[in-house]
């Protein structure tokens, strides 16, 4: 660590090298002290996050009695299996696998905006907004959603479908339980919120990816006389591409976990939309409203305990696989990400 | 004619513009002319996220500012029977305080643990875990809560569960961003440090932390801003009160709370009412606290310049 004791005299020492950023050869100096002891105390408290890590598995893993309802979680639920959970999961992905879809394009589109097309007064502008998009509370944007984006789908968006798409299949209104025209909450509203509630992450991490390639190969890409759209297509976008990858990822551990706003704008129905309308319910929308029943039911909390273990195999799967891919650590910090 | 014919001969004189002329195909036409528009049109795209934005903003405080006031804010008279949002306020403030504290507790030290004394290849490890619970959904976190705090210690729907339940949730933030302050931290610094003699301990505290103090202020702050914000964890482990709690073990109630079941609430009525006022205050306490972390990261971000030259 200290490679010269510091004594007084310099006299026939060779000169200290100029002090650089560069590691130098030799034990690595990020290993402080020597002393095992201290070490350990000093090794603890930085178990802490796998240890919530491990303590949140294992709680659930105990309290959901796996053995209890075996494959015929998996299944639909009703009749002869009430704690079959299938649609749950169907309806998560139903909301979350679209809404990722959207906000990975509009994300390419504001990151490419935003590092090639804008000057960069207004990109330093326009880009805290879409950063603030994933401070408001989830919350927040469920009862916005709830109260002014529901009437535009139940009085606007749900009757010019009914009318104009109809020939679509799922886009007819017949065999509704309830008129596409009421509310306006349902799977569409769902898939709206998760948009913008997943928009920040991945256009985050669009954005670093875009903005992490390298000056030469952008300058080399235009010498050759390609447009600007051309390098960002076939050059930063392959260059970029762990980066999106990741930005996929994670935006989809986001839209699969959201949850308040989800159960506020989806209409809560336990059961397979059965048109584009329709209200259902995600996992964890699900998971949320229904946690009471597990006080006077035993066997509804094993079951919401298991679907709480799926969904949690999924966000943490997903969680590494994106974190795998990028390696930097993002300078700003970003809720939910 | 004679120079014309000498001319002709000679090759002739290059002329940019010819090149240009050359080149204006239909196809570089197209090329140019798709960049240009691109350029037009994919910058309109911020308008997805800015118009959502400024229409909440709009909205909800359209909602709550007429029916705001300072009695109505400061008023601890039970909330649920007329306007008054004193009870839920010094709650919420109580559990975000003590969440914080908490959260501190925990990730602190472990922060500085990993910038400082772990292997790249453990570090790395504990950074991932801590990744994956700042990605892990609030209602899992809440579940947790639930199961471990409010059934396996038998300690019920109380406070103390919802608090210590958020501070988990809170604790990758505060981690994260000690982490990331102490790594940050010059190497001709930390090299200065250990080569006059300073002993680790007497590095972090005199060298390491006055530098890497704002970043950590940051990372307190966005937390809160997150703890504000949920409301799955706190539903999911407590119980509303309609006093502000005289004890760890009492019901304790939470703005978010509100909005939750007062969303649904038809127009007019004194729960949709608090259910905006509730999120009228938390959009703007979370944007102040968001503008502070921003304020604060870029004049950190100056100064760690500054440190480099």
């Amino acid at each position: 660590m200290s490679p010269t004791p510091a004594t007084g005299d310099t006299g026939d020492r060779e000169p200290l090298p100029a002090p650089s950023n560069e590691p130098p050869a030799g034990p690595s100096p990020r290993r402080l002290g020597r002393a095992t002891v201290g070490k350990v105390i000093a090794f603890l408290p930085a178990l802490v996050p796998t240890a919530i890590v491990v303590a949140i598995v294992v709680t659930l893993v105990s309290s959901s009695h796996l053995h209890n309802f075996g494959w015929r979680f998996f299944e639909a639920g009703g009749g002869s299996n009430p704690y079959g959970d299938l649609v749950f999961i169907v309806g998560s992905f139903l909301t979350a696998v679209p809404a990722l879809f959207f906000s990975m394009l509009i994300g390419l589109g504001i990151a490419i905006a935003s590092t090639t097309y804008l000057p960069s007064f207004l990109s330093k502008i326009l880009d805290p907004f879409v950063d603030l998009l994933a401070g408001i509370p989830s919350v927040v944007y469920g009862i916005w959603a709830f109260i002014v984006v529901a009437p535009v789908f139940g009085t606007l968006v749900n009757p010019w479908a009914v009318a104009h798409l109809s020939f679509l299949p799922g886009f007819a209104s017949s065999n509704h339980p309830t008129s596409p025209t009421s509310l306006g909450v349902g799977v569409p509203l769902a898939i709206v919120v998760l948009t913008l509630m997943a928009l920040p992450i991945t256009t985050l991490l669009i954005r670093d990816a875009l903005r992490s390639i390298p000056r030469d190969l952008w300058e080399s890409g235009l010498a050759l006389g390609a447009t600007r759209w051309e390098v960002v297509r076939r050059v930063s976008l392959r260059h970029g591409s762990r980066g999106i990858w990741s930005a996929a990822f994670l935006g989809f551990g986001r839209a699969i976990g959201e949850t308040v706003a989800v159960a506020m704008v989806i209409g809560s129905a336990d059961r397979f939309p059965v048109n584009v309308y329709d209200s259902s319910n995600t996992m964890a929308a699900y998971m949320f409203e229904n946690l009471d029943a597990a006080l006077v039911n035993p066997l509804v909390g094993y079951n919401l305990a298991e679907l709480a273990l799926v969904l949690l195999a999924i966000t943490l799967a997903v969680n590494i696989l994106g974190r795998r891919l990028v390696t930097h650590i993002y300078a700003q910090e970003v809720p939910g990400l | 004619m004679a120079t014309a014919l000498a001319s002709s001969t000679t090759p002739p004189r290059w002329d940019p513009s010819d090149d240009l002329r050359r080149s204006d195909t239909f196809r570089v036409r197209w090329r140019t002319g798709f960049d240009r528009w691109v350029g037009y049109l994919l910058p309109l795209l911020f308008l997805v996220a800015i118009i959502p934005i400024l229409d909440l903003v709009y909205y909800i405080g359209s909602q709550a500012i007429p029916t705001l006031s300072a009695t109505v804010v400061t008023s601890v008279s039970s909330y649920q029977s007329y306007d008054a949002l004193g009870v839920p306020i010094i709650t919420t403030f109580l559990f975000v305080a003590l969440a914080t504290i908490l959260a501190v507790a925990l990730g602190l030290f472990g922060g500085i643990a990993t910038a400082e004394f772990l292997s790249e290849r453990s570090a790395s490890w504990v950074r991932m875990s801590a990744n994956v619970l700042a990605g892990m959904p609030s209602v899992i976190v809440g579940y947790f809560g639930f199961f471990a705090f409010v059934l396996y210690f038998h300690w019920g729907y109380v406070f103390i569960a919802g608090v210590v339940t958020l501070s988990f949730f809170m604790t990758p933030y505060i981690f994260r961003t000690v982490d990331l302050a102490y790594s940050s931290i010059p190497r001709p610094i930390r090299e200065a440090a250990f080569g006059s003699g300073a002993k680790p301990v007497q590095y972090i505290l005199r060298v390491g932390t006055p530098i890497a103090f704002p970043q950590i202020l940051t990372g307190v702050f966005l937390a809160m801003a997150i703890g504000l914000g949920e409301t799955a964890p706190i539903v999911l482990t407590v119980t509303p009160n309609i006093v502000v709690p005289s004890g760890l073990f009492q019901p304790a109630t939470y703005l978010t709370y509100l909005i939750w079941i007062g969303f649904s609430s038809p127009p007019g009525s004194i729960f949709l009412t608090e259910a905006f006022q509730a999120a009228f205050v938390i959009l703007v306490v979370v944007v102040a606290l968001n503008v502070v972390v921003r304020f604060i990261a870029a004049r950190y971000r100056k100064r760690l310049e500054g440190l480099y030259h």
